[in-house]
């Protein structure tokens, strides 16, 4: 690719993240979305405070990371969502067939999506930030530089979550079954890792004969889905907080870095094998 | 496509979870976990591997069935293995194999062979071991070791022993004397008493001999194991009999592994308000949340963490457990310490640890009373537990607090005794909706902005 060329995918690149940024900006979703993870992670937190009052002590490692990465995730499926549905909105419509004619490449416009993504993804943790501030001074649970370590690696377990969302976007042609795809996906794993989280906290020993064997099928199942479900990052990028320790935690950056170029690098070649018509 | 799309990825997964659910029931079946077993136990004769294994904090005695196929082990400890020849049965109370050792007990002699990537590393022969139990027969903490040194220890034993029935033997003889003496002495005093003698007598009153002391330190008896003590890995061990040939049966896997993290301080809690309910506190990265005015008694431990599955598996190899899960295991109690409580970054206490007696509150009510034991004030009674006492007021302000652990006399903090205290502001818990609102009010702002520039 010639200087020129690179620098023309780079500006169409730029006006295609500026138009989507704008787009989402002024429209209700990205607030309605916040609203909602917010509202959840405000559910959880009272829950939290209410066993707290009823045994009078209660204790646990960082309760507000659990409400931040729910959050994380609703708002991580709200992106995903909305350039599932603008990938294929401009395929079904023919806009994107337009696009590229001109200097819009494959990669261009789905790294154009992708940055759109993530830079609200960094408004939306401005956001998350001030509400997670306003959580820990009304309730004294604490905001802490843990909490901060937590927030970043929630940037790359949304990059992960975006990744993924674009790949499987890339993969459909029309706006309803790429919904429906994704949101299946999404979906199966979000209940693998949310049973065999909560199943982790139950010894085998207590588990009645059928639930043992569920465990252990959720177990395998988790063990098959562990390296493709952007959610099991989020497993061990909780895990590595825990632990305290450096490595771990950097190491768990990069297994989602190494993810997210993975996966958009696939998308691209997909774009481009399967063409811009349906 | 459409909703079947959503549908086929449901049903495939739903598939597959029920496919895994099936074929490990039907795997525990054929393993024999829960065998048809009506009223009496089947014995069957099993070569098994019986042994003394360090546990993390003490050493645990146990078998391997046939059933199982790999043997756990923490790396780098003496450990105590034999093959023996015993009857086996299920159990169904327990779900688990039991070993009928007071019917057969039977060793298998040999060699014991070590193979790693199937190459014999390791040959075996049987050793002398004992387990010395520093703080007599029921402490928790045990010391193995082995060959000519398990001798001496036991030896020792046996020395301290001997010497202790020999006390013993001379107390009861001086007790007969004693009781003899004091006879005479009853009746000297009769007899004076009698003859109308009044006021102080003074008559030697005979002194009671005291019994004793036994050995403050137990030790088992030798006996002739393979110690076994390797680096983590995975290996695989057999008995090769005498004629050269591999007895039948004794090959198992054998996993070592060690702690993911080690020499940690973990806390045990006991909550005034519900002292039979404790809480442990051994994450480093835990946060003790307390809603208001309580007293809590920490008692700290070093601990080591290991994997939950290999763990359970090491304590018995019938145990169930998750390889994704960790456990911390307190190894000892820490002692010679001083808990720091601090708050705003300003020393509030300096907390040393005391012994408390629970009591009952006379009455058919229920409730009961943590008091600070002492000699004087319960003189027949031991006290339940010790600890350090943090009394939680309801003047404390609202915000965090740390508890750090000093070394007597040294005034050096303990490396990982740090934890957070947190007393929270529960009142405020349905103002966080409130809270979550405040995304739709910048939406609204940007909205009408964006309207009015429009029009």
């Amino acid at each position: 690719m010639s200087n020129r060329e690179l620098s023309l995918s780079i500006r169409s690149m730029k006006i295609l993240t500026k138009r989507e940024l704008l787009s989402s900006l002024y429209g209700w979703g990205i607030y309605g979305a916040m609203f909602v993870s917010f509202l959840v992670s405000s559910f959880i937190i009272r829950n939290f405070l209410k066993g707290i009052g009823e045994n009078n002590i209660f204790i646990s490692s960082y309760p507000l990371n659990f409400p931040l990465f729910i959050s994380v995730i609703v708002i991580s499926l709200y992106l995903v969502i909305v350039s599932a549905v603008s990938i294929s909105r401009e395929r079904e419509q023919g806009t994107l067939e337009v696009l590229f004619y001109g200097p819009v490449s494959s990669s261009s416009f789905l790294l154009g999506k992708y940055f759109t993504d993530m830079i609200l993804y960094f408004i939306i943790t401005g956001f998350s930030l001030i509400y997670f501030f306003g959580v820990s001074l009304l309730t004294n649970l604490g905001f802490t530089p843990i909490l901060l370590k937590a927030y970043l690696l929630s940037i790359f377990i949304a990059s992960c979550v975006i990744s993924f969302g674009l790949f499987i976007s890339s993969l459909t042609g029309r706006v309803r079954s790429s919904i429906i795809w994704i949101i299946g996906i999404l979906i199966a794993f979000l209940v693998i890792w949310f049973l065999q989280n909560i199943f982790l906290y139950f010894p085998p020993e207590v588990l009645s004969p059928p639930l043992r064997y569920v465990q252990k099928a959720l177990s395998v199942a988790y063990y098959f889905i562990n390296w493709i479900s952007p959610f099991s990052y989020l497993s061990r990028g909780m895990e590595s907080i825990q632990l305290g320790s450096p490595k771990p935690f950097l190491l768990n950056i990069l297994y989602s870095v190494i993810y997210t170029v993975v996966l958009l690098s696939l998308s691209v070649y997909i774009l481009k094998a399967k063409g811009v018509r349906i | 496509m459409r909703l079947k799309g959503v549908f086929s990825i449901l049903t495939i997964f739903s598939l597959i979870l029920v496919s895994i659910t099936v074929v490990l029931a039907q795997e525990q079946e054929k393993k024999g976990k829960q065998p048809q077993v009506s009223t009496a136990p089947v014995l069957q004769e099993q070569l098994v591997y019986s042994w003394n294994v360090f546990d993390g904090k003490t050493y645990t005695a146990g078998f391997i069935p046939k059933s199982e196929d790999t043997i756990y082990l923490i790396a780098n400890k003496d450990n105590a293995i034999s093959a023996k020849k015993t009857l086996v049965y299920f159990w169904p109370i327990t779900g688990k194999y039991m070993a009928g050792w007071k019917t057969l007990n039977e060793d298998v002699d040999g060699t014991l062979e070590i193979l790693k990537d199937g190459k014999v590393i390791k040959r075996l022969k049987k050793e002398d071991n004992v387990l010395y139990y520093p703080e007599g027969y029921w402490g928790e903490k045990a010391l193995f070791y082995k060959d000519e040194e398990a001798r001496k220890q036991y030896k020792k034993y046996k020395k301290a022993l001997d010497g202790y029935y020999n006390a013993l033997k001379k107390y009861y003889e001086a007790r007969i004397e004693y009781r003899k003496k004091l006879d005479k002495f009853f009746k000297e005093v009769k007899k004076r008493r009698e003859a109308g003698e009044k006021g102080p007598l003074n008559i030697e009153i005979p002194k009671e001999p005291q019994p004793p002391k036994g050995p403050n330190f137990y030790v088992t008896e030798p006996k002739k194991d393979y110690i076994i003590n390797l680096p983590p890995g995975k290996y695989r061990i057999r008995v090769r009999a005498r004629d050269k040939t591999i007895v039948e049966g004794s090959e198992k896997n054998l996993f070592v592994f060690t702690s993911r993290r080690t020499r940690g301080v973990g806390y045990e809690i006991i909550p005034g308000n519900r002292w039979t309910k404790k809480e442990q506190c051994n994450d480093p990265a835990s946060i003790i949340y307390a809603a208001g005015k309580n007293v809590l008694y920490f008692r700290p431990y070093f601990q080591d963490e290991y994997n939950e599955l290999y763990h359970n598996k090491l304590m018995d190899p019938q145990n169930t457990g998750r390889v994704e899960n960790w456990k911390w295991v307190h190894t000892d109690p820490i002692k010679d310490v001083i808990l720091l409580f601090y708050g705003r970054g300003n020393l509030l206490s300096k907390i040393v640890e005391k012994p408390y007696i629970v009591q009952q509150i006379p009455g058919p009510e229920l409730g009961y009373n943590i008091l600070e034991y002492n000699k004087k004030d319960f003189p027949y009674k031991h006290p339940t537990f010790s600890g350090y006492q943090l009394v939680l007021t309801e003047k404390l302000p609202r915000e965090g607090y740390l508890i750090y652990l000093e070394k007597k006399g040294k005034s050096t903090i303990m490396p990982k005794s740090k934890r957070e205290i947190r007393i929270v502001k529960k009142e405020n818990a349905n103002l966080l909706y409130c809270l979550s609102i405040f995304p739709l009010v910048v939406g609204g702002i940007v909205f009408v902005t964006r309207w009015r520039r429009l029009r």
